[in-house]
């Protein structure tokens, strides 16, 4: 059942144009020529309960903008939001009780206080009943393991710590849909995959989460469903496998030989990489061939003494995307 | 709904009191150079009234209590929603607003609340005992003059937040507009002297274009048993102030544009 609505959104602002000499600086102050930006344009899409969903595009694509009109934060120019029954920017103030929001580059835990305080803080904007806030906040620490942190300064802690936090805070009067807007930035290996792996154990009790990112690793294991924008128009939705699908059935192969040959050359079969003669990139097309035939038809050609096959990178199936749409 | 927003507010002047009491030498400097520089003025004042110059048909201790009452408000303002100007500035400059629009409480509300700084507390408490000084030197107060004083102060207090919910305004659409604060606390200072110094047209501004007399000269006239029609017609802007002001704010909260992501 769709949780999210949304039909034709539009967001249309003015900002002024400003060259870059000094001239045009100078110009600037006595005149300046307006300029209207479609940051989103005719977007439609719908989202499941309980689903994550990832909305991915290239810098000024538009996702965050979707993302701060789906929160209520900002008013659309034009065009129809529906979540949980709820219209974003004109229900605000009883809609954001049933929703959670964490902004990776912006963050709502006070900087000179312990985080622990910034959530008593919470607990009294939402009104949660005192021992629901005190099971809640055990839960959470728990799982992100942060019972030696919540009382230390913010301002002291590490950008992973904070990020914790801020997923604490987002959660603590349990909302139904979080949306996140580029929740891992500037993370390590370690606090990506607590954060990942805090996302999926939530969406297990039923949360629904919308996630902004550059990370295609927080779509590979988060999300099932991508929406991809690039120029604030909608370029895809649909499931990852589609993506994935998107460039035909495609897989590479890396290869190392045991002897060296002059050149690979098979149908269905592009070198997109040669390290030396030995050492051999392959981008396979599965259309008309397995890969059993593939592997046969190249062990016939030439002797391996190791092989690897893979999934075609997102950020191929991506960037391929982004240029198709410019 | 009214225990919820108290608490919010009470959890607000908690992390206020905090976040103070973490930088303590500079929660101190700033109370005393707030202090010092507010309190220079009445200073100027007592060094005129000693070299035998005066405001004319004023007493030392009656201009005393004007700006003892100008301080008391101003530092009240300071305390309780002056921040709120720079807090929207700031969130504008920064497209931060998101952190307080999505919280399920009035965003005017949370930022007036979550902007509330002590640093202004000696402010207050100095033109508290500027006023008890000034008071002990005038004549009687009867009941009627003190809740006259009471609702008059008020009303300056009031107009001092719908400035400042103006400015706060204004900076939605005309970003880093840091200058204007300075033209209204420069329009302000008409307010801790005798109103009947200036020009008519001058004092007919200060009393009803921009109540700024309100601030200071009024709730003490009050006490000195002379407030007038005047100073009762003058609550009605200061209340347009405050409403006007309230209903600008929330009229551009839906303009906010934020900021690239």
């Amino acid at each position: 059942m769709a949780i999210i609505d949304v039909r034709n959104l539009t967001k249309t602002y003015y900002t002024y144009r400003r060259g870059s000499s000094f001239s045009d600086t100078i110009k600037s102050f006595f005149r300046r020529e307006r300029t209207c930006v479609n940051a989103v344009h005719n977007v439609s899409f719908q989202v499941d309960e309980g689903q994550i969903t990832g909305i991915l595009g290239p810098n000024g694509a538009g996702k965050s903008t979707t993302i701060k009109m789906l929160t209520g934060t900002l008013y659309p120019t034009s065009g129809h939001i529906s979540v949980m029954g709820y219209t974003p920017f004109r229900d605000r103030n009883t809609y954001v009780n049933h929703i959670g929001a964490v902004f990776g580059q912006k963050s709502q835990l006070v900087w000179d206080i312990p985080p622990v305080d910034s959530f008593q803080m919470n607990k009294a904007i939402y009104s949660i009943p005192e021992k629901e806030y005190r099971n809640t906040l055990k839960e959470l620490i728990g799982m992100f393991e942060l019972e030696d942190i919540i009382e230390k300064p913010t301002r002291v802690l590490s950008l992973g710590e904070r990020m914790k936090c801020e997923f604490v805070m987002a959660m603590l009067h349990k909302p139904k849909i979080v949306f996140l807007d580029e929740p891992t930035i500037g993370l390590d290996v370690i606090a990506k995959q607590k954060i990942r792996s805090f996302i999926r154990e939530m969406n297990r009790q039923g949360v629904t989460f919308i996630l902004t990112t550059h990370d295609l690793e927080d779509v590979e294991q988060l999300a099932r469903k991508v929406i991809i924008i690039n120029h604030g128009q909608k370029v895809f939705d649909d499931t990852l496998q589609k993506l994935k699908m998107n460039l035909g059935a495609k897989k590479i192969i890396r290869l190392v030989l045991a002897k060296p040959v002059a050149e690979i050359k098979l149908e269905g079969i592009k070198v997109i990489d040669r390290n030396s003669d030995f050492e051999y990139t392959l981008e396979v097309n599965l259309e008309n061939s397995s890969i059993n035939e593939i592997i046969k038809r190249l062990s016939e050609m030439c002797e391996f003494s190791d092989i690897s096959i893979k999934e075609l990178p997102m950020e191929k199936i991506i960037t391929e995307i982004y240029k198709t749409t410019v | 709904m009214l225990k919820k927003y108290i608490e919010i507010y009470r959890e607000c002047i908690k992390i206020s009191i905090s976040t103070a009491m973490t930088y303590r030498f500079n929660f101190i400097l700033d109370n005393f150079i707030m202090l010092v520089s507010n309190t220079l003025f009445p200073l100027v004042t007592l060094l005129i009234y000693g070299s035998g110059a005066e405001f004319p048909n004023w007493s030392l201790y009656e201009v005393l209590l004007i700006q003892a009452v100008f301080t008391m408000s101003t530092g009240v303002a300071n305390i309780f929603f002056s921040g709120v100007l720079w807090a929207t500035m700031r969130h504008i400059i920064e497209g931060s607003l998101e952190i307080a629009l999505i919280k399920p409480v009035n965003c005017l509300f949370f930022l007036i609340a979550s902007t509330v700084e002590f640093s202004s507390l000696s402010l207050f408490l100095g033109g508290g005992v500027m006023f008890a000084i000034a008071l002990s030197h005038i004549g009687p107060v009867s009941i009627l003059m003190v809740l006259q004083f009471l609702v008059l102060f008020m009303s300056g207090v009031c107009v001092m937040m719908g400035i400042s919910l103006i400015m706060a305004a204004t900076s939605f659409k005309w970003v880093g507009n840091s200058r204007l604060p300075e033209i209204f606390d420069s329009i302000k200072y008409f307010g801790r002297y005798p109103q009947n110094i200036f020009h008519k047209t001058i004092s007919g501004f200060t009393s009803f274009i921009i109540p700024v007399a309100m601030i200071g000269y009024f709730p003490a006239a009050a006490l000195l048993g002379e407030a007038n029609g005047t100073a009762f017609i003058a609550i009605l802007p200061c209340f347009v102030f405050t409403m006007g002001g309230i209903f600008l704010f929330r009229h551009m909260i839906r303009l906010y544009e934020g900021v690239g992501g």
